[in-house]
């Protein structure tokens, strides 16, 4: 540290936000109102290229809601859309939990994606060649699918952190190695030959995860990832591995002082988010498929990424984001059914939030623009020389 | 096919010519990413870059015709490639915009250009064509191969010198081969490419001697957007001559591995993306063997993951040898 | 330099109405501790900082330096502390960086090679143009730098503090080129705080201390303890009472420590002492002396090179932190913001950072947010902790407050030995009173403290005994008494004197 001492910041200190709850419920708005301007812009792109806009983007924010219905009794329209909105937010918020961790530990994985299909493949060997009575044989594929996830997260985890390989570049072609095995697999050993096209045959009923709202695809993969919630909230905020986590992330150099053994705890919590993002593979594969398919997955281990950086890796943020977007994708789809809108402007709203979360000089700089703004406009004869030669 | 016949098929100029061709796109998108690389600023959105440039180039080709009326026919996918370069510059704009202007974090935010590349394709594409696959309802030109007379007759350079069928390499092919000759005269050979190299290496030392660090970003980072648009043209307009949803399936990853693989140089670079080309090529070859191409398809990143273990395995051998240099020295005085 | 006032934006005033003039064609050093203020004034005079008043004249104009750029084009050339060059590329190649020599589009690489060797041929500054900066040693990347700012023309040249990073000999050929450029028209500043080589290589020297200047002198009219006591001062001396001291049996022996840095520099050579219970155990020395390895090494942050420390009866030379830590040791920090506080983190995370893995935080791995709670509020209500709450993230705090969280956590830990690096360094008087007050208690609990200090009035004010280091050696150890002065002490900082084993063991 030069002059100046080594305790004081150069920060402007009267713009810090002093209390956690003032400085959480700031950075809450800021994501509301990201989500609302993303929002925005896709409606004004939906205005150019739809003859029913209005109609067409009622659809992407209402459509996932079932419909009450009282006329002849009382009755639930359209559970299945319900239904689709909380397939598609298990696999996001076990994403969005996978990511979280990692993020936290201020570590850029992108491995979901090779952990998620190896996860699915571990599951899948397990349902088509085991023979064991219903709970015990999903009890089985849960663990070998969570296996395969944790292994393949300690790969990158342990050379991130022993030898210093960018966890980036190890991880994208991590990603390409899995999904080759993995379709490697399928082609060469447990494609289904009777097949019309490249899938495995159905897997037994012992290993399909049992049903939780009929009319539905909605298995008991939901609980699994409310579980998964809870435990990912307990490990950051319970136990001392979350805490070393946290601690690394903040400052790595404060968690060594401590005497935190920095290595073993980052290589861990990549291989962790591993294990959750393998059960995002189960829900794929014994929840929503009941097989095991050539292209089950094309990317979806990014998803992951916006609904962490929504979430600020909260858990509990995860699992609000996760329904979120669980619901946005969910409505994008029935949007595109029942108007002349692809259900894409979605990613594109999506593109947006992440654009705009992680400019983080962004609010600042408005901020600085308006009190400027207001300043001057109180001292307007008191501008400052160099302000004004500009 | 007998094991021979592929062996033969390996070492034959047709191979080099499909391994070429192969690894046209991603030779284009890694010079692109190394740009960016070597300024210190990755650049992770090549993949969406060669898509919205592929789409763009596509798009405008095929409509071209409607918009200017009465221009020689020769032109239009000329146009084409022009609107997928200035796609390319848009896309990588945003990146350092967001990044240099913003503080964004430039991995997140070159992820959310990849979004908006896959999401903004598809969502055009079914608005202007209704289809969301392709833009096969659309007649889009090809860019033109180019075919170098007089040695058709002589086997092997015959092949070898205009391909399997001899007709001709696609023009992006020897655009890639001349960027790779112009890119690296310009790293090693001018001024602001020595001023782009101590950006990435010691922005501080770059900046003490008056060198604009965020301007070399800028620069660094657009120039990935025009070369990894080429790489996109390249699989719409000289491949195929269509767009399809995410054509681009990895390629601009692929690239930015080809990078680390080749050492952050642009002849290592060109090696390195060729290795992945005829992983690819000899993928088909060996799928008529019963070899199955996923095994050959996992070599080039597996290469790429060891590759990185070894070199850094190596870096710490170094140090540690040091230190001992070091260290024996000053027990000596 | 006229009226200089630098006041950052969080209120510390660095310089304080500094006036700084050196003459065309002098050496002039400017010394000072750290935190004197002396690198943010070369800084403001290099246009890496502005300024919040006054003005600076060269020649008699008055001119404006906003940036390093301009400074360039008024001749004014720095050399910073941590080198600023291209590791891969060549010397020559580093010269020329930034303002190439060309032939048409292209870079002239025969003419950088050859201005490179013209330069260093010119100013006696021996390089190897052609070698790659990675391959070269530290003493030639200095010339290097040096080379780079006369080949953008630079008058006058800004050294800051370079012989930090040199070995003897180095320094020796640095002196040698810089009289060399002085006799050729250029003009030197030289910021550094080891006295004896204000006194081998400066015309004049500037002293300052608490971002004033407090002595403007002519070199061969003062002594070196002159110049000392300007950079010290008196006016923080502060009696303290001290208890009579309860000594007990040696808490901690350190015996014949060595440490080799990375860069392949002995920084401690065969440094031995105890710390006994009861005792505040002072290491005065100048800075950049080995006091910062001595401690790194102490507390387990890096590996000694030779040697062993016993805390209690355990080895922990070459432990890690947590098994130091375990032995016993506590730690205050000499970078505070670098290593002893996390800013992204809470209050209560800074607090347990040493403790969060046992009972009664943590048990079987599951830690308990009441006791993190209870234990944090009771540690923020005894060190006076001003924050929002226990769960306040660390950034929003004041620098005093962050400096009472390190304190409450490596006191509280009640450590048996006790490791105090600079423990007041950018504290007001009134919170050092405490520091100082805390430390003592320890002391009188029977704990053994190793206190090391830039500040020699600390020192000598709370020690029992006091070991001076020179060049990573210990050179003296004494009794702490009012006939020991700081003179006598200075003598052995500044390498002058040095004690024999026999009369080192008697205070051993």
């Amino acid at each position: 540290m030069p002059d100046g001492s080594a305790f004081y910041s150069t920060r402007q200190t009267d713009l810090i936000v002093k209390s956690k709850r003032k400085r959480f419920l700031l950075e809450f708005l800021r994501i509301i109102l990201v989500v609302l301007i993303a929002l925005g812009i896709g409606f004004i792109i939906t205005l150019f290229v739809s003859d029913e806009p209005v109609a067409a983007f009622k659809a992407l924010l209402t459509g996932p809601l079932p419909k009450i219905s009282f006329e002849g009794g009382f009755h639930i329209k359209g559970i299945n859309r319900f239904g689709n909105w909380m397939e598609e937010s298990i696999t996001l918020i076990l994403l969005g939990l996978a990511v979280s961790i990692v993020f936290k530990a201020k570590q850029f994985s992108l491995g979901a994606d090779g952990q998620l299909i190896l996860g699915a493949l571990a599951a899948g060997v397990v349902a088509l060649y085991v023979d064991a009575p219903l709970p015990i044989h999903i009890g089985l594929a849960l663990v070998a699918a969570m296996v395969a996830g944790f292994l393949w997260g300690l790969i990158p985890g342990i050379l991130k952190a022993y030898i210093d390989v960018d966890e980036i570049v190890s991880t994208l072609m991590l990603n390409v190695i899995a999904i080759q095995f993995y379709q490697l697999v399928l082609v060469q050993w447990l494609r289904d030959p009777t097949a019309g096209f490249i899938g495995t045959p159905f897997f037994p009923k012992t290993a399909i995860l049992p049903l939780v709202i009929p009319g539905t695809r909605v298995t008991i993969a939901l609980f699994i990832m409310l579980a998964s919630v809870f435990v990912v909230w307990f490990l950051m905020e319970r136990t001392t591995f979350g805490y070393e986590i946290k601690v690394i992330g903040a400052n790595r150099k404060f968690a060594e002082y401590g005497g935190v053994n920095t290595k073993r705890v980052i290589a861990l919590s990549m291989a962790v988010s591993g294990i959750f993002a393998g059960l995002a593979g189960v829900h794929l594969s014994m929840g929503l498929l009941k097989r095991l398919t050539l292209n089950m997955s094309p990317g979806i281990g990014f998803e992951g990424i916006v609904v962490a950086l929504l979430a600020r890796n909260n858990p509990i943020g995860v699992l609000i984001a996760g329904l979120f977007y669980g619901y946005l994708r969910t409505g994008a789809q029935i949007m595109e059914r029942s108007s002349d809108v692809t259900r894409e402007v979605v990613l594109i709203i999506q593109a947006i939030i992440i654009l705009l979360i992680t400019a983080e000089r962004l609010f600042p700089l408005f901020q600085e623009w308006w009190l400027r703004r207001k300043l001057s406009a109180e001292l307007d004869s008191n501008v400052p020389e160099e302000e004004a030669a500009r | 096919m007998s094991f021979e016949t592929v062996l033969a098929s390996i070492f034959s100029a047709a191979f080099i010519a499909s391994v070429l061709r192969v690894s046209t796109p991603i030779i284009l998108a890694a010079l692109g990413g190394l740009l960016s690389e070597l300024a210190g600023v990755i650049n992770i959105a090549l993949e969406g870059i060669m898509l919205g440039a592929a789409f763009a180039g596509v798009m405008v080709s095929a409509f071209a015709p409607q918009w200017f009326p009465g221009l020689p026919v020769w032109v239009f996918p000329w146009i084409g490639v022009l609107a997928g370069i200035i796609t390319g510059i848009i896309l990588a704009w945003l990146l350092a915009f967001f990044h240099l202007e913003l503080g964004a974090d430039i991995i997140l935010a070159a992820l959310g250009i990849n979004i908006l590349a896959a999401g903004g394709t598809v969502f055009l594409m079914y608005s202007i064509t209704g289809d969301k696959g392709s833009t096969s309802t659309l007649a889009s030109p090809a860019i033109p191969n180019i075919v170098i007379p007089f040695v058709n007759n002589i086997p092997f350079v015959g092949t070898l010198l205009n391909a399997e069928n001899l007709t001709g390499y696609n023009v992006f092919t020897y655009v890639a081969l001349i960027m790779t000759v112009l890119i690296t005269i310009f790293l090693y050979k001018m001024p602001l490419g020595a001023h782009l190299r101590a950006v990435g290496e010691n922005p501080d030392a770059a900046a003490s001697v008056g060198i604009n660090v965020k301007r070399v970003r800028y620069y660094a980072l657009l120039a990935s957007g025009v070369l990894a648009a080429l790489g996109g043209l390249n699989l719409s307009m000289g491949y195929l001559t269509i767009f399809q949803a995410n054509m681009t399936a990895g390629r601009g990853f692929i690239a930015l591995a080809v990078i680390y693989l080749g050492n952050r140089n642009p002849i290592g670079t060109v090696i390195a993306a060729l290795i992945f080309g005829a992983a690819t090529s000899l993928g088909a070859q060996l799928g008529t063997l019963s070899v199955p191409p996923q095994l050959i398809e996992m070599i080039p990143p597996a290469v790429t993951v060891i590759a990185l273990v070894i070199y850094n395995l190596r870096k710490r051998a170094q140090i540690v040898a040091n230190a001992r240099k070091f260290q024996e020295r000053a027990e000596k005085a | 330099m006229r009226d200089i006032t630098k006041i950052y934006p969080n209120g510390v005033v660095a310089n304080d109405d500094v006036n700084f003039s050196v003459e065309r064609g002098e050496i002039r050093a400017l010394v000072g501790e750290n935190g004197a203020g002396k690198s943010t004034l070369m800084k403001i005079l290099y246009g890496l900082e502005s300024f919040t008043s006054g003005a600076i004249y060269l020649d008699g104009q008055r001119v404006d330096i906003s940036s390093p750029h301009k400074a360039i084009d008024l001749g004014i050339g720095m050399v910073h502390q941590n080198f600023m060059l291209v590791p891969s590329f060549t010397i020559a190649q580093n010269v020329v960086l930034g303002s190439e020599p060309r032939k048409g589009s292209f870079m002239d690489a025969d003419a950088a090679i050859r201005i490179t060797e013209s330069l260093a041929k010119e100013y006696g500054l021996e390089v190897e143009a052609t070698a790659r900066i990675d391959a070269t040693p530290v003493g030639m990347r200095q010339r290097v730098e040096i080379l780079k700012t006369l080949y953008r023309g630079a008058d006058l040249l800004i050294l800051d503090e370079p012989t930090a990073v040199l070995t003897p000999q180095e320094t020796d050929d640095l002196f040698e080129a810089v009289r060399r450029l002085v006799n050729q028209g250029k003009t030197v500043i030289f910021i550094t705080h080891k006295l004896v080589e204000v006194k081998e290589i400066s015309d004049t020297v500037t002293v300052m201390r608490h971002g004033k200047v407090t002595g403007n002198v002519a070199t061969k009219d003062v002594s070196e303890v002159d110049i000392a006591r300007m950079m010290v001062g008196r006016d923080v001396f502060l009696q303290v009472d001290k208890a009579p001291q309860q000594r007990g049996k040696a808490k901690a022996r350190v015996e014949h420590l060595g440490y080799i840095s990375e860069t392949g520099r002995p920084m401690l050579r065969d440094v031995s002492f105890n710390v006994y219970e009861g005792e505040i155990l002072g290491i005065a020395g100048v800075e950049g002396n080995g006091q910062t390895e001595l401690v790194e090494v102490m507390s387990g942050l890096k590996p000694a090179t030779t040697g062993e420390i016993y805390v209690g009866d355990r080895q922990v030379a070459r432990k890690n932190a947590r098994q130091v830590r375990r032995a016993g040791v506590g730690h205050i920090p000499e970078d505070r913001l670098t290593n002893g506080v996390a800013l992204e983190a809470t209050i209560a995370e800074n607090l347990v950072v040493d403790r969060y893995y046992r009972p009664p935080i943590a048990h079987a791995s599951i830690m308990s947010p009441r006791v993190i709670r209870s234990q944090s509020e009771a540690l923020m209500a005894e060190f006076d902790i001003r924050a929002a709450g226990y769960d306040a993230p660390m950034d929003s705090l004041s620098g005093g407050n962050m400096q009472k969280v390190v304190l409450a956590r490596e006191f509280s830990a009640d450590p048996a030995l006790l490791i105090a690096a600079q423990p007041t360094r950018g504290v007001d008087i009134g919170a050092s009173e405490f520091i100082h007050n805390q430390l003592l208690a320890k002391r009188d609990d029977g704990k053994a403290i190793l206190l090391v200090s830039a500040d020699l009035s600390e020192v000598m004010n709370l020690s029992d005994r006091i070991a001076v280091m020179y060049k990573g050696k210990i050179t003296g150890v004494f009794q702490n008494s009012p006939d020991l002065t700081e003179e006598e002490l200075g003598f052995y900082m500044l390498g002058i004197k040095e004690q024999t084993p026999e009369e080192m063991a008697q205070n051993m």
